[in-house]
């Protein structure tokens, strides 16, 4: 079953954030498969959003979404795409109700009769009232999202907001955990969760603490802060993973221009889309920290492994009977872990050993080639030293994926093997060599 | 997990926030959990408040990966948290004057340095903490790695409300004078890897520029001085896809960068001419 899905919000962020500023409108709805009015429409939705989390000044208000989600390095305190996450839409009444009740029982625990009594005298009068039935729907919704407990266990039933991890720590406490939550949201996936803890509490700290804005202490350097768009769908697919369920979705290549195909309902209207419907036994989520970026490896039937980059991937659905037994998921794995073994990030090319020699700094100062050789070489190893250099030698999957990685290293790092590489080497230095020549 | 939840929706969020009513999802419970068995609680939190987070959290249970999540290509992790966070951030919180003993890159050892620390920034790359600072007699703005730090004490002087602003002030436009810009053109064959190429930069402050009579992007990246060098690596890190078309000086560092590892593979600058000669 598909569930509610933000794939046009999260293509729209993602253009959005990537490309900051560089289309017209007419250029950004093509790009994304949208009619100018789809985007006009989804614009002023995520601005609503933005806006009310943000509670932006009037003077604000004028601002375009992009000068609002503009990344500014010393500013950046808040994740700025997780209100995304809070673009599930619900009606006003069961907003102001949902609201009405958790405030209620955060003053005191109460049963299901005493709230509706206090969600009938307290509703705005234009809205409609609730009845018994909607109250009970509303506690066990609430319960199940794990934000109210049942206080005691006599009928009938007194509710309480479930928030005793904020009640019994003390402010320097809440003070540490709001530090936690946002060194550990922003060092590691998945982090959206982590993200919504931190925001949490940082409202509820500003609440009780003068000087709130110095809540914000801490910056990232080099952080790959779009990266919560793709997480959007991690648990989906985790949870499709851990079930062994096959899952189909319309696949976008990066590569092709078009990101995003609206389903229009009038047929005279509707185009052919760009991307590829596919279906794929989900095996692995990898992570890719040079970019930033998510991969979903999985199993085709006439292909074996796949590779999909996340952000491609849109109108993700499954069938709940279409499962696979476990001894084939096993034997997915395995020739997964075994393909992948040696992979820089996912290629799984023909395995060869690269060495290559890298070049101190110079007498006296700090070595900071072998320093970043030895954090971020994966499971290469130093097989040489002496004071003027070192080898560095590792087994990999194909040398597409470690070159940039080697090439980064400029004139400190030479390739000695294989031979291809070092002639490829050879050749981009003279390409760059040309291309940045003095005139 | 649904990270897509009602209970998330941002008009209920900000009823909550006006009524001042906060909670705490199982979603946010899990994710601590899981985050707690990371070996960086143990210096997150003092023993006893560790323990009451992990008490408060049995009935949570953890996000389960089972191995189907896997990193790639990472910085092997040093120090996520250091023993100095909790007490800078303090410091930090309270706008407090510090008086710091430190020693520099230079390896010179200095005492007592009064200052007035504003940021604590994690480098992702180094994996790494520096408290970013301002020097109160010397009006420079300082970035010290937090292994470097010996002590860090409040200053028994208290900073004004409105000194602290005007610091703060100072601060900024010191942070504006150390910017400088860089404009990277997407190589027109290389559009196809356009995303790669914005994914490669989305850490930086940058504004995109489309030609589209030409069909040529072109990215204005604004950046500390002193990063100059870790823009060039990423500049390397994308070869021939992008090319430097404004800066001097980055562009100068980019042939010297060429010609040097040319050198290393024996490839004198002759042999370069012949290349070209023989395909013009």
């Amino acid at each position: 079953m598909a569930k509610e899905s933000f794939d046009k919000e999260i293509q729209f962020l993602r253009m959005l954030v990537l490309t900051s500023g560089a289309y017209s409108r007419q250029q950004f709805a093509d790009r994304l498969g949208i009619s100018v009015h789809t985007y006009d429409k989804t614009l002023k939705r995520l601005k609503d959003i933005v806006a009310t989390t943000q509670q932006a000044l009037p003077e604000e208000q004028g601002k375009q979404l992009g000068d609002m989600l503009r990344y500014s390095y010393i500013d950046a305190a808040d994740p700025m795409l997780l209100f995304l996450f809070r673009a599930k839409s619900i009606k006003e009444t069961e907003s102001e109700r949902l609201s009405l009740l958790l405030a209620a029982m955060d003053a005191e625990p109460l049963t299901a009769g005493e709230l509706l009594d206090f969600c009938c005298t307290h509703m705005p009068e234009e809205l409609s009232l609730p009845d018994e039935k909607t109250i009970r729907n509303d506690l066990k919704y609430l319960e199940q999202v794990g934000v109210i407990r049942k206080a005691g266990a006599v009928r009938p039933y007194r509710y309480a907001v479930n928030n005793e991890l904020l009640q019994s720590l003390t402010d320097e406490e809440l003070l540490d955990l709001h530090d936690f939550a946002h060194v550990m949201a922003n060092t590691r996936v998945p982090s959206i969760q982590g993200y919504l803890l931190q925001d949490g509490l940082k409202k509820h700290i500003a609440r009780t603490m003068e000087n709130s804005e110095a809540l914000d202490a801490f910056v990232y350097k080099y952080h790959y802060y779009s990266r919560i768009l793709d997480e959007a769908h991690l648990f989906s697919l985790l949870h499709a993973i851990q079930n062994r369920r096959k899952i189909s979705f319309l696949y976008f290549s990066p590569k092709k221009p078009a990101s995003y195909a609206s389903k229009n309902t009038n047929p005279l209207f509707e185009r052919d889309t760009a991307g590829q419907q596919v279906t794929t036994i989900p095996l692995q989520i990898v992570y890719d920290h040079q970019y930033g970026r998510w991969y979903l490896l999985g199993h085709q039937a006439r292909f074996g492994l796949k590779k999909f980059r996340i952000e491609g991937m849109t109108e993700i659905a499954w069938e709940d009977g279409d499962t696979v037994d476990e001894a084939p998921f096993q034997e997915m794995m395995s020739e997964l872990e075994l393909r992948t073994r040696y992979s820089w990030l996912i290629d799984t090319g023909r395995t060869v050993t690269v060495r290559a020699r890298f070049f101190n700094p110079g007498p006296g100062a700090p070595n900071f080639i072998k320093d970043r050789v030895l954090r971020q070489g994966q499971w290469g190893v130093i097989t040489e030293e002496n004071e003027n250099s070192f080898i560095y030698e590792i087994k990999v999957n194909g040398t597409i994926e470690i070159k940039p990685w080697i090439r980064s290293f400029g004139s400190s790092c030479e390739v000695l093997e294989p031979l291809h590489l070092r002639k490829e080497m050879i050749q981009e230095w003279k390409e760059l060599q040309r291309c940045y020549e003095p005139v | 997990m649904n990270p897509f939840e009602k209970i998330f929706n941002y008009q209920l969020i900000t009823r909550l926030d006006d009524s001042g009513t906060s909670m705490v999802t199982a979603q946010e419970r899990s994710w601590l959990k899981t985050m707690l068995q990371q070996p960086e609680a143990e210096a997150a939190f003092t023993p006893e408040t560790l323990e009451k987070l992990r008490l408060l959290l049995e009935p949570a249970s953890p996000i389960d990966f089972s191995g189907h999540l896997v990193e790639k290509a990472g910085n092997v992790e040093v120090q996520v948290y250091h023993p100095l966070l909790r007490p800078l951030r303090r410091l930090i919180r309270d706008r407090a004057a510090a008086s710091l003993s430190f020693s520099a890159k230079s390896g010179g050892i200095y005492n007592k340095q009064l200052g007035l620390p504003y940021k604590l920034e994690y480098s992702m790359v180094k994996k790494e903490w520096y408290l970013l600072w301002y020097h109160l007699r010397t009006r420079r703005l300082m970035s010290t790695r937090l292994q470097k730090i010996d002590s860090a004490a409040v200053h028994p002087q208290p900073i004004t409300a409105e000194r602290y602003d005007q610091l703060q002030a100072e601060i900024r436009s010191k942070l504006e004078e150390l910017k400088v810009s860089a404009t990277v053109e997407v190589v027109r064959e290389y559009n196809a890897e356009l995303s790669r190429i914005l994914y490669a930069f989305s850490p930086f402050e940058k504004e995109v520029l489309y030609d589209d009579e030409e069909d040529v992007y072109r990215l204005v990246l604004s950046f500390s001085r002193g990063e100059s060098e870790y823009m060039l690596s990423k500049i390397r890190f994308l070869g021939k896809r992008v090319r430097i078309v404004d800066n001097a000086a980055m562009h100068r560092r980019m042939y010297e960068s060429a010609s040097m590892a040319l050198a290393r593979y024996g490839v004198t600058a002759d042999e370069c001419e012949g290349d070209a000669a023989a395909e013009a």
